[in-house]
């Protein structure tokens, strides 16, 4: 039965491990210890209800196990802050007064895609509508917003993280030629975009690797 | 908080109490077969077994395998009745030749079953 306790413990260490690899777009809500618990108990108690071969016994020192891990997880949180970094990781800021912070979203395995996502669940519609926003360890998104918003118009992403979408390039009245030649006004190539985006007033956000962000106005056909 | 550190002391303390007796119960049972086992091996070497030894092992392990099968899988359990029933039903027909290769096989198979579930790097990878 130790042995259970043992392989148990290997498997929620690993669990554990791999799910903060994994980054913040893997967990939601919830702490990822709190995750891999949620993740293993299902298991752990469907294996000796459905296979009559296998003791009772074997799930439920397997599930005693998990409640005395998700015990000391808790309480190292609570004594050890090195401890709690580790194990349930730290807010990243991905929008600073700069603009996005590429090396924060790429550390979480996010995109320009998933941030503006994320912006739109929380209530923002347009990335310049906050001064800060970050991930927080659970993988819930949180922001201080600016008091008066941009504006009251969806923003379309044309470019994220150097790679262009044709179909909103197209929706925003730009041909491939015209919008290498916007690129070019702005002393940058298309794969050192960090992220643009075009609402229907024709306000643009724009920014480019290495550099703050800039609100720019074009015209735009139409406004949805 | 400190009765959070009371339960977590007392699962831990639960569940080193309960891996010490169920290492120590699976081992005495297995242990106990063995020498039957052992005994009935010479009594077949000497050709001097019967019907009724044959009977006694067997009733034997079926009052430890009911309590075996709450520490085991089930299927391990089983493997241990499919080489007795063998060696039994050679024993009934007075075949001791062959019912001493199974006893043979019977034994080792006691022999290695409780260390499958020890606590070993073995068994744990």
């Amino acid at each position: 039965m130790a042995l259970v306790l043992v392989r148990t413990t290997i498997i929620f260490v690993t669990l554990l491990l791999v799910m903060r690899l994994m980054g913040k777009s893997q967990i939601g809500e919830m702490q990822p210890f709190e995750f891999v618990i949620t993740l293993l108990i299902a298991e752990l108690a469907c294996i000796p209800m459905a296979d009559s071969s296998i003791p009772i016994l074997y799930g439920i020192v397997s599930i005693v196990t998990i409640f005395i891990l998700h015990q000391t997880v808790w309480l190292l949180d609570l004594w050890f802050r090195p401890v709690k970094d580790v194990v349930c990781g730290k807010p990243s800021l991905v929008i600073t007064k700069d603009g996005i912070d590429v090396y924060q979203l790429k550390k979480n395995n996010l995109n320009v895609s998933d941030l503006i996502e994320s912006m739109r669940s929380a209530g923002y519609f347009n990335l310049d509508d906050v001064y800060y926003g970050l991930y927080e360890a659970n993988g819930s998104f949180s922001a201080l917003e600016k008091p008066e918003k941009s504006s009251y118009s969806l923003a379309l992403t044309l470019v994220d993280l150097g790679k262009p979408d044709r179909k909103n390039i197209a929706a925003c009245g730009f041909d491939g030629e015209s919008f290498n030649e916007f690129l070019k006004t702005q002393g940058t190539k298309m794969k050192d975009v960090v992220a643009m985006t075009v609402n229907g007033e024709g306000r643009v956000y724009f920014q480019s690797r290495g550099r703050k962000y800039k609100i720019l106005n074009i015209e735009v056909p139409g406004n949805w | 908080m400190v009765k959070s550190i009371i339960y977590t002391l007392a699962a831990v303390a639960l569940c080193i109490g309960f891996f010490i007796f169920s290492e120590w119960y699976v081992e005495k049972q297995f242990s106990e077969f063995s020498q039957a086992l052992d005994s009935l091996y010479m009594k077949i070497e000497d050709k001097d077994a019967n019907r009724e030894d044959a009977t006694a092992v067997r009733t034997m392990w079926n009052d430890r395998k009911a309590k075996l099968q709450i520490f085991l899988p089930h299927n391990d359990i089983s493997y241990v009745d499919y080489w007795l029933s063998e060696a039994c039903g050679l024993l009934y027909s007075d075949n001791f030749e062959l019912a001493l290769g199974k006893i043979e096989v019977l034994k080792e198979v006691v022999k290695n079953m409780p260390s499958a579930y020890g606590l070993r790097l073995e068994n744990i990878f």
